[in-house]
């Protein structure tokens, strides 16, 4: 639950809850386990966004757990988001501030790409 | 409500400023009855004449965690505590519907909450319903002034009480809740004379009717002295809905990095579902995440998100969001700032 302290907690991290909420709730087995699934893939996918501008990788791993991968090719298993940001901020070496300009002007820049290929469709 | 505090107990935590009068509220609150089932927890040194059943002393004991963050310790006394009602409870010795922890008066109320919301025994029997703040009408804005554990503490708080209003003047009470209004324009605040307070301070303000929605913002004190204490707010809304994964990211992100400087995060974020989910927290600590049922009581469907933070300007939040508009899938509008709110 404490996002800086995230290898004490050994329970579902808030960001799953969700998830969490959702197996324990109405929605049955089959489709529990497509959406689990889905939501994990997408959550790479977003955090590939961010993890990039650092040289980072994220990939889902047995769908239980995330790998994050450095350019050297330096792994590490982390459970949860809990547990990915001090991960990252290790293996960069520095802390990954979403306020930071230079990485904002890496996701507008992102955008742009973005909008650019809608053009040409 | 939800799945998240079904079966749980309550603990609500009672805070606030040497002398502010929290074990005089409290004392009078249990002789109305209808707390013969609570618990109260009540640090060493309080011993002001409360009179009730169930008063657990504890000896403030901190450990202090790898990390070296203020917010992210553990209680070992409440902890220790919590968990020996917990096994009176489970073995029939005692019936327990609610536990009342009154603090010292400089507690930061964080490391409570994340004793309680990270231990892998406690979180699954206790949710925090309230934190209340008690702040004395005469000598609340002095504490406001000069401490910045009470600024803490008011940025933690769900409802701020205004005590002693009966030694006060109006005028006081009313500043004073100017003042609160600007640090944390999410707490409800009510006032006790004679402390007395209604029960139902502990009851949780509902999610819906937001209060920053229901009063104007407050208007500027003219004529007071620039102050320089660094705690601002902002709220943002969003009209479309969020996506709560990226959401998610973004937010633990942003806790990780300056958790410590985030003194509250609170809200309701419309995730496209059939109700909002609610978000609270404090400084690293997040509150499982509420998912309610439906929208009532809700005027309109979207997200109002209030940030309070320390040394951190509100534009730069909102620039982030900004920029993560295409992951967050919505676009984020400032609905109110407060940039020095102690001015
Ligand atoms: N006039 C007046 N006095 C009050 C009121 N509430 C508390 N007091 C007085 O204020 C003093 C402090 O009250 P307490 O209830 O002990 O305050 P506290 O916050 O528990 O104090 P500590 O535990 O020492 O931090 C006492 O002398 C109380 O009698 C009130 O509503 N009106
Ligand atoms: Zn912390």
């Amino acid at each position: 639950m404490c996002v800086l302290c995230g290898e004490l907690v050994l329970n579902v991290h808030w960001t799953d809850q969700k998830a969490h909420d959702l197996e324990y709730g109405a929605a049955g087995g089959g489709e529990v386990q497509r959406n689990r699934r889905r939501d994990r893939i997408r959550r790479v996918q977003y955090a590939n966004n961010i993890l990039s501008f650092y040289g980072l990788n994220l990939a889902d791993w047995n769908g239980s757990k995330y790998i994050l991968s450095d350019k050297k090719g330096n792994q590490k298993i982390v459970g949860d988001l809990g547990e990915m940001w001090p991960e990252a901020q290790k293996a960069c070496g520095r802390g990954l501030d979403p306020l930071d300009p230079a990485l904002l002007e890496y996701l507008r820049a992102q955008d742009e790409h973005v909008h650019v290929h809608h053009d040409h469709e | 409500m939800s799945t998240t505090t079904t079966n749980k107990l309550p603990v609500d935590i009672i805070t606030g400023f040497l002398g502010s009068g929290k074990t005089t509220l409290l004392g009078n609150i249990l002789k109305e009855g209808g707390f013969e089932d609570a618990s109260v927890i009540i640090n060493e040194y309080g011993l002001a004449g409360l009179d009730h059943r169930l008063i657990r002393r504890i000896n403030e004991r901190t450990t202090l965690l790898a990390g070296g963050c203020v917010c992210c310790n553990r209680r070992e006394d409440l902890i220790l505590e919590l968990n020996d009602m917990l096994n009176a409870c489970q073995s029939g010795e005692l019936s327990l519907d609610r536990v009342i922890v009154e603090t010292t008066g400089l507690a930061n109320p964080a490391p409570m909450l994340f004793s309680i919301l990270t231990h892998p025994a406690l979180m699954h029997h206790y949710f925090i319903e309230t934190v209340v703040v008690c702040l004395d009408c005469v000598n609340g804005e002095a504490h406001i002034r000069d401490n910045q554990e009470s600024v803490k503490q008011i940025a933690a708080a769900d409802k701020v009480i205004i005590t002693k209003t009966d030694i006060g003047t109006p005028e006081m009470a009313d500043n004073l809740r100017v003042s609160v209004a600007r640090i944390n324009p999410t707490a409800v605040i009510l006032e006790a004379a004679d402390g007395i307070a209604p029960r139902s301070i502990f009851t949780p303000a509902p999610v819906s009717g937001l209060p920053w929605r229901q009063t104007p913002a407050p208007q500027a004190k003219p004529g007071k002295p620039e102050h320089t204490s660094g705690v601002r707010n902002i709220a943002i809304q969003f009209d479309e809905p969020l996506d709560w994964l990226a959401f998610g990211i973004w937010l633990s992100m942003l806790l990780h990095k300056h958790g410590e400087k985030m003194l509250r995060v609170k809200g309701i974020v419309d995730v496209g579902e059939k109700g909002p989910i609610a978000i609270n927290g404090v400084q690293h600590i997040i509150h499982p995440p509420t998912h309610l049922d439906d929208w009532r009581g809700y005027e309109t469907r979207n997200s109002q998100i209030v940030f309070i933070m320390r040394d951190i300007e509100p534009e730069r939040i909102m620039d982030s969001l900004m920029a993560f508009q295409r992951l967050i899938g919505a676009h984020p509008e400032i609905q109110e700032i407060n940039m020095n709110p102690l001015a």
